[in-house]
């Protein structure tokens, strides 16, 4: 468990609801993770509740956080899904605009267009169908079987709520995604959740930003869904679902770098930090596998020594999803674009070093929760991820999550500078849902509705 | 019988139109503008915001006063990074406001970052309009749209550059002329 990060509870420091809150906000994704993802639609609304009603014992809350022995299982709703439960009008008009639209009504403003356009994602996202998601997440597979046993045995009790899908994901002790990057190694703390800062690692965020109810970094509270008891210590989750092309990513190494060592040096460069984990700004020529697996140092760096990007370049993925002390050219406080990441691989790492693609269903699903999800991931996709400008950079995207689509340019400073052309979308993203995360009174007042 | 009248006055609009465009021909980018979401309009990359707004008792004056202080220098406002300029108008006898400004992209998604990076110098000015919430409230938004009016017409000469684009090609092209010159100095010697 050497690359566990320690995260100190310290009950002096809880000022938050935590046994209010659902678990996946505060618990660390497990390592090794084992887990599966529902989606359910509910046919009528009072076989919804009744589910709801069996699945408040299951639902996990974030008391005791920085223990997490057991697993961890999540219930969200789409605001289809709030609809099919009959939610008073009232209650349904004061949630923000973008998840009453729902992910795919929002594709402009996510970026979602051309290959990633909603009419070629995969059924049921966008269609409206999905109602609830449900997440189940554990360090053992032991754990993670008897969780789903007990949901699924629950959902069998109940007619009138259907299974739309169920996918299991899955990451060994190295947590690596299907590129062979270990990933979900830097994420927000909150203030009052009891975590004990850590030196190096900036301080806890303003609850308000990340649990609805609370005074976010402005130092007010803002709109959250009425009656207060539903809205009160609930949040909002992304899920979108990424097919990755490892294929074109390794070909794209290939082509443009000679040696082994040289390719693994281009997609650190693309990524900010190697397989390992290590970030290029501790680890600028090559990996360092005991400092990737070190996540008291993995994640602890700034880049008030490299404001060129000459050691990680400022157009790289880690780089971009999190400026740090990156002086921008656009004016934008980084602390309210942090999201909480519990993101998950699925379909395992292909064959080392493919070109070819070997047909099989491989990616992540992408799990971010805030008090404002919707906005950050818009706020992510349309300015950070497919967008050069903040960087001064042009029409530069992302190298790894940007829409490329063959044309996209990577620019790597040094002291000759390289650019490189004609990059691909290795991930192409495949549907996903804007949902509520409500806290735990909220779904026992669902349920009694 | 009057609609016949505008059909034939619109007909003849569009003939001396045609004709006008005939004499001038244009290369460049698309100047098309479209809808820059709930207000507003888009030219490319660049997007425009037109506001009216009714002034404060005294609110005139006290906008006065502060672009007496700072001797009408809004350069603080390149830290932005994304404005191509800003107006204020008092109209209608100082009761109201007129503001205009042209920028990259959207201003929506930014709001929270102006109230906490530059909480101070958006209230200062805003405070001078009836009913300005405060940039921290979360009501903003909604304040700015009540008030936004959508131009009618608009043009950008350059819909494809950004602030940051147009800045960095003055420090390109100066850099290259500046090596040109020199090269053409070392040939002639």
């Amino acid at each position: 468990m050497s690359n566990l990060f320690q995260r100190i509870f310290n009950p002096s420091k809880v000022s938050l609801e935590l046994d209010d809150i659902q678990a996946l906000i505060l618990r660390s994704r497990p390592v090794p993770y084992f887990g599966t993802n529902v989606l359910l639609h509910i046919d009528e609304p009072r076989a919804g509740k009744e589910l709801i009603k069996k699945l408040i014992p299951l639902v996990t809350s974030a008391k005791n956080w920085h223990k997490a022995e057991e697993a961890t299982a999540t219930v969200a709703f789409t605001f289809e899904g709030l609809k099919a439960l009959n939610l008073p009008e009232e209650s349904l008009k004061s949630f923000p605009e973008s998840f009453r639209e729902g992910m795919a009504a929002r594709a402009a403003k996510l970026h979602d267009v051309d290959e990633n356009a909603p009419k070629h994602w995969q059924k049921p996202f966008g269609t409206g169908q999905v109602h609830i998601a449900i997440n189940i997440i554990a360090d053992t597979r032991e754990k993670w079987e008897a969780k789903l046993r007990e949901a699924e045995e629950e959902l069998k009790k109940i007619s009138g709520v259907k299974v739309l899908l169920k996918a299991d994901f899955a990451a060994t002790e190295e947590v690596k995604n299907v590129f062979g990057f270990r990933d979900g190694i830097s994420n927000p703390e909150i203030e009052g959740s009891g975590v004990d800062e850590v030196p190096g690692y900036g301080r806890p965020i303003k609850a308000g930003e990340f649990i609805l109810g609370y005074p976010g970094e402005a130092g007010t509270v803002g709109y959250y869904p009425q009656p207060d008891i539903l809205g009160k210590n609930g949040s909002f989750l992304v899920f979108r679902k990424y097919h990755s092309k490892v294929h074109e990513f390794n070909r794209f190494l290939q082509k443009h770098a000679q040696t082994e060592d040289e390719q693994e040096y281009l997609a650190a460069k693309m990524f900010g930090r190697w397989r390992s984990g290590a970030p290029l700004t501790l680890a600028p020529r090559k990996d360092d596998a005991k400092l990737g697996a070190d996540a008291e140092r993995n994640n602890h760096f700034s880049y008030k020594d490299d404001q060129n990007g000459k050691t990680v370049p400022l157009s790289c993925h880690m780089r971009r999803m999190n400026p740090r002390d990156t002086k921008q050219a656009v004016i934008s406080d980084v602390n309210l674009h942090r999201i909480i990441r519990k993101s998950v691989s699925y379909g395992g790492e292909p064959e080392k070093g493919i070109t070819t693609d070997d047909g099989k269903e491989r990616g992540l699903y992408f799990i971010a929760i805030s008090a404002k999800a919707m906005d950050t991931v818009e706020f992510l996709q349309s300015q950070w991820a497919n967008e050069g400008n903040f960087i001064n950079h042009g029409d530069e995207k992302d190298p790894i999550i940007g829409l490329n689509q063959g044309k996209g340019v990577f620019t790597v400073p040094g002291d000759i500078r390289r650019r490189y052309n004609a990059i691909e979308t290795f991930n192409i993203m495949q549907g996903g849902e804007y949902c509520f995360l409500p806290g735990l009174s909220a779904l026992k007042w669902i349920s009694e509705l | 019988m009057s609609i016949i009248k505008e059909t034939i006055e619109d007909l003849k609009l569009k003939v001396e139109l045609l004709l006008a465009k005939r004499k001038y021909s244009v290369d460049g980018p698309s100047h098309i503008v479209e809808s820059a979401g709930k207000k507003g309009l888009r030219s490319g990359k660049v997007s425009e915001l037109t506001a009216i707004a009714p002034l404060k008792p005294g609110g005139a004056d006290r906008l006065r006063k502060i672009i007496e202080l700072i001797k009408g220098d809004f350069g603080g406002a390149i830290l932005v990074g994304t404005l191509h300029d800003m107006r204020f108008v008092f109209i209608d006898n100082d009761t109201r406001l007129l503001f205009c400004t042209t920028f990259d992209g959207d201003w929506d998604v930014y709001i929270e970052d102006f109230a906490t990076k530059i909480p101070e110098l958006m209230d200062l000015i805003f405070e001078s309009v009836e009913g300005w919430p405060g940039i921290k409230d979360p009501s903003v938004k909604q304040y700015i749209l009540d008030h936004q009016l959508t131009a009618d017409a608009w043009f950008v000469a350059y819909p494809n550059l950004t602030v940051n684009d147009v800045l960095r090609n003055e420090k390109i092209v100066k850099g290259l002329y500046k090596t040109l010159d020199e090269a053409q100095d070392s040939s002639q010697h």
